[in-house]
């Protein structure tokens, strides 16, 4: 019914991307296993590094953990990985629970900040390592290693010494060691950190398109809102010790909860106001301060109380920029920076502390010191959950 | 002159100059100052005159045969050989395990220990012989081979030690996280990944514990007996009682093994890697 | 989802903390039992015997120590030993200093070579540079020779038995040392912290002493310190080059060993030489806290 490919171990060739099904179902095994974290906290003496956190991974789905450093996101990975027990909770991949297990026997794959790369052994020794470990022979070796270079397309490096290769082909190594051992979950820490900017756009897309090939439960913690978003299907953004917002990557930047999440992905105009009365069924008035009193229209789903203060977020693409009208919001341009693909416009806005931002794609540069109107969408002004 | 131009702004050059060059001079001077003493010796075991005189009379290989005539040169050479590595052998599977366990703790009690295994340098050579002496005598080990090589032993810990523990600090951790993810057990990952990477640490403290011990007349001192007495001790016995050139001739000898030896650790390791 | 999936442990089960790690405490053990055992215990077993030697039906368990400090010759022993000790230190200080300015500043490339040869007499007994010395001072030594050729001695005499030939071995054989925790700590000196001082109008000199000195403190006592404890410590070199006018306390057990077997007052004698070197390494532990630096 389904085609099998006769030789016991496909190679990956580079510029194939479609793989027949027989082969994805061949690896089933270490494919598509969910990650459960219940309840996992841990406390380093006083400090509380990770607050009671749960979350599920689904099989197959590679999920950022997002936030600042101290956020608890690289506590929460060395957990999984093993190299820290949480104080409750428990870790299950699969069906096994594993936290009381060691990180040896696991069966996760890891990528490491800093590569952690065996400067002591050939690029194909280090590949082969897992496998070594597992007592796999010579020749099994050999072929699950050259696999695994095709993969990442560094085959004709097999016998360089690690110091030869660039940063870009020390991770793509990294990467092939990770995998080599078919880990039921591959963990990334930070990968891409130390490549400069155009390697690490094409890394993401590499290691996207990897993970998604094979399949494989992956978790990666980043401080990059960048990376994370390109790169994974859901993310969760952690600050202090939890998990602020979990979702999508379009949810998650279009529907932020809270200042934090809107401030850390992306920029965010932060505005507070008053609602005064229901516009239409789903849109309020609402007032901001300043001299002149401007207002604007907010859409929410949930019925605002009027009188009630609320603190609103503004995309920079989402704001429009155009003439002066009375009884909406005005500004200041400070200052106008080409960036190619639109203009961004730094605003002083009366009755607002913080300047705006807002981006233009209109060719029409507006000079410096120039007085606008500012306008949105009713549905662009993200309503926050923090209290004005 | 251009070995000895300073690594300063080009504009400074010519004013400082004469300053540098005088300093390399007097640091040349210092140098030589730190050769001649090798130097005279090396020329004096050659010298045919049988007490020490200048100029040379003329040259000869007999105090070199008289090493070979002199059996307790001899025996004394092999002894002190014998000590130096067993003693550095025994430091190392005792001193290794320990740094390894030291050298990343937090704890004030790691730090305090560490400063313990690093003591036995501190103490004078000639108080901690006399003290194991009449300890081990005690224990009737007194004066034997057994007694020589644990005093060996307990100085040499602290060389060994010294340099795993700042080779292990050096290295990050994530390396034996990286080895524990791929399935490797405790020891697999010692074996696979920590002790390759210590491995220098291991052979400079290990080198400089055997050179120590080579030379290390106070401790063995206090153990001397005919078949238990190191070269220092005999050198220094010989010294006292007859004084002739032979003891150029011996030293010297000790120089070309212990260069030897050098040479074949570079050979084989490569001595650059030990001074990282 | 979670169908079949069992729920471990949600509960408040605490755990104890135990990060990975290779090497766990129990693999100081041996080391710890080996010390213990051949190295604290002989040291208090002879702290012990000092006492106990001591203690006759007139005297009391101090008596040795007593004796040591207070009798004449030995004080002077003793007072000898700091005295040699303090000016080889300084010797060793100014000889080697500057050698050390020039292999941070100035040696380059050069400065691997001049390391080595630094480190390389150890590869030498220090027996056999002690001869040398003997040979070089001996009355028909080389350097003897060559100064009454130059006139700078009317007639070759034995230089060979005399204090100055002990300071001389002394440095030869510790200004090393003493230059390497210099360089240590000289070459984490900033460059550009002198050069602003000379554009801002300090001499070469002045720069020297109120910049260059004081940020290489910490290499200097290191240094100091460690030349001292040496000195304190070694007794070949007294004894061979001294011709008997250095006696130092080591010098002093080596022969009341030899020649007497009062064990006890020999141990004494250790243990005073033992309580020096603790106090230097005190000193040297405070000095470094203090000014923040790790040893």
């Amino acid at each position: 019914m389904r085609a099998m490919r006769a030789s016991p171990a496909p190679g990956f060739g580079g510029a194939s991307i479609e793989l027949p099904l027989a082969i994805s179902e061949q690896r089933t095994m270490t494919r598509g296993v969910p990650l459960q974290l219940l309840g996992i906290s841990k406390s380093f003496g006083s400090v509380q590094a990770l607050r009671p956190m749960t979350q599920t991974i689904e099989g197959g789905e590679m999920l950022a953990l997002l936030g600042p450093s101290g956020c608890g996101k690289t506590t929460t990975l060395r957990i999984i990985a093993g190299f820290e027990t949480p104080d409750h909770g428990s870790v299950v991949i699969g069906t096994r629970d594993v936290t009381e297990l060691p990180p040896n026997k696991r069966g996760l794959g890891m990528v490491f900040q800093s590569y952690s790369l065996f400067p002591h052994m050939t690029v194909g020794e280090n590949v082969a390592f897992g496998l070594k470990m597992q007592g796999a022979s010579a020749t099994e070796r050999t072929t699950r290693v050259r696999e695994m270079l095709a993969l990442v397309r560094l085959t004709e490096h097999e016998d360089r010494q690690i110091h030869q290769l660039s940063g870009g082909q020390q991770q793509r190594i990294a990467l092939a060691r990770a995998l080599v051992t078919n880990p039921s979950t591959l963990l990334l820490d930070e990968p891409l950190g130390a490549l400069d900017k155009n390697l690490r756009e094409r890394m993401q897309f590499e290691l996207r398109e990897i993970q998604h090939r094979l399949g494989i439960t992956s978790i990666l913690v980043t401080h990059d809102q960048e990376e994370a978003l390109t790169m994974s299907n859901r993310v969760a953004v952690m600050s202090d010790g939890q998990v602020i917002q979990v979702g999508r990557p379009t949810d998650i930047y279009e529907r932020p909860r809270n200042r934090f999440v809107a401030e850390f992905l992306g920029t965010a105009n932060i505005v507070a106001g008053t609602v005064t009365a229901q516009a239409t069924e789903q849109c309020w008035h609402v007032a901001f301060a300043g001299e002149p009193g401007a207002s604007a229209l907010v859409q929410s789903d949930v019925p605002l109380a009027p009188g009630g203060a609320i603190l609103l977020a503004v995309r920079p693409e989402r704001i429009e920029i155009g003439p002066v009208v009375a009884g909406t919001m005005q500004a200041l341009v400070q200052d106008v920076v080409f960036r190619g693909s639109y203009f961004a416009y730094e605003l002083r806005v009366p009755g607002q502390d913080a300047p705006f931002f807002a981006y233009s794609q209109s060719r029409k540069e507006i000079p410096a010191d120039g007085r606008v109107g500012l306008g949105w969408q009713p549905d662009n002004a993200i309503i926050l959950e923090d209290a004005p | 002159m251009t070995a000895l131009e300073p690594a300063l702004p080009v504009r400074r050059r010519r004013r400082v100059r004469y300053g540098v060059i005088a300093l390399a001079l007097y640091v040349l001077l210092f140098l030589g100052f730190i050769a001649a003493p090798i130097v005279s010796v090396v020329a004096v075991s050659f010298s045919t005159a049988s007490f020490i005189a200048f100029p040379i009379p003329g040259f000869t290989l007999r105090w070199y045969w008289r090493i070979v005539e002199y059996k307790p040169f001899v025996d004394a050479l092999i002894v002190s050989g014998e000590v130096a590595v067993l003693s550095t052998m025994f430091g190392t599977l005792l001193g290794v395990p320990a740094a390894l366990a030291l050298a990343r703790s937090r704890r004030t009690a790691a730090a305090i220990v560490s400063n313990f295994l690093l003591a036995p340098v501190t103490v004078p050579a000639i108080v901690l012989g006399l003290a194991l002496l009449y300890f081990l005598s005690s224990l009737s080990l007194g004066i034997s081979f057994t007694a020589l090589l644990i005093a060996h032993t307990v100085a040499g810990i602290p060389y060994i030690v010294r340099t795993v523990l700042s080779v292990y600090r050096a290295i990050p951790p994530d390396l034996e996280e990286a080895a524990a993810i791929l399935g490797a057990s405790r020891w697999q990952t010692l074996i696979h990944t920590t002790l390759p990477l210590v491995r220098s640490g291991v052979f400079a403290g290990g080198l400089f514990a055997i050179l120590t011990s080579l030379d290390n007349l106070p401790l063995s001192f206090f153990f001397g007996s005919a078949n238990t007495n190191t070269l220092p001790v005999v050198m220094l016995s010989y010294m006292e009682n007859q004084f002739d050139p032979s003891i150029a001739a011996i030293s010297t000898v000790q120089m070309l093994i212990a260069i030897v030896v050098l040479l074949i650790a570079d050979r084989v390791y490569g001595i650059e890697k030990l001074t990282s | 989802m979670t169908a079949g999936i069992p729920l471990a442990n949600p509960d408040a089960k605490a755990r104890r903390s135990r990060p990975y790690r290779l090497a766990g405490p129990s693999w100081v053990i041996p080391v710890l039992l080996f010390l213990g055992f051949f190295f604290v215990i002989p040291l208090g077993a002879n702290i012990l015997r000092s006492l106990q030697a001591g203690q006759t039906a007139t005297n009391g368990p101090l008596f040795y120590y007593i004796k040591l400090l207070t009798d004449a010759y030995y004080g002077g022993v003793i007072l000898e030993t700091l005295k040699v000790a303090a000016i080889s230190t300084v010797l060793c200080l100014i000889v080697g200093y500057p050698v050390a300015y020039f292999m941070v500043r100035f040696a380059g490339r050069w400065n691997a070579i001049i390391v080595f040869l630094l480190i390389a007499p150890l590869l030498t007994s220090i027996i056999m540079r002690t001869f040398g010395w003997r040979v070089l001072l001996a009355r028909r030594g080389l350097l003897t020779t060559l100064l009454a050729d130059w006139g700078v001695i009317p007639r070759p005499i034995n230089l060979a038995d005399e204090p100055f030939a002990v300071y001389l071995g002394l440095v030869h054989v510790l200004a090393p040392f003493m230059i390497l925790s210099i360089t240590a700590v000289l070459q984490k000196v900033d460059v550009r912290l002198e050069e602003s001082a000379r554009v801002l109008g300090a001499s070469a000199l002045g720069t020297f002493f109120r910049i260059t000195l004081p940020l290489s403190l910490d290499g200097i006592a290191t240094g100091c310190i460690l030349v001292f404890v040496v000195t304190c410590g070694s007794f070949l070199t007294m004894l061979l080059l001294g011709g008997g006018k250095v006696t130092t306390l080591s010098l002093l057990i080596y022969q009341q060993f030899n020649v007497t077997q009062d064990v006890g007052f020999a141990a004494a004698m250790g243990n005073m030489l033992l309580f020096i070197g603790l106090i230097c390494l005190t000193l040297q532990a405070r000095f470094l806290r203090r000014s923040g630096g790790k040893s």
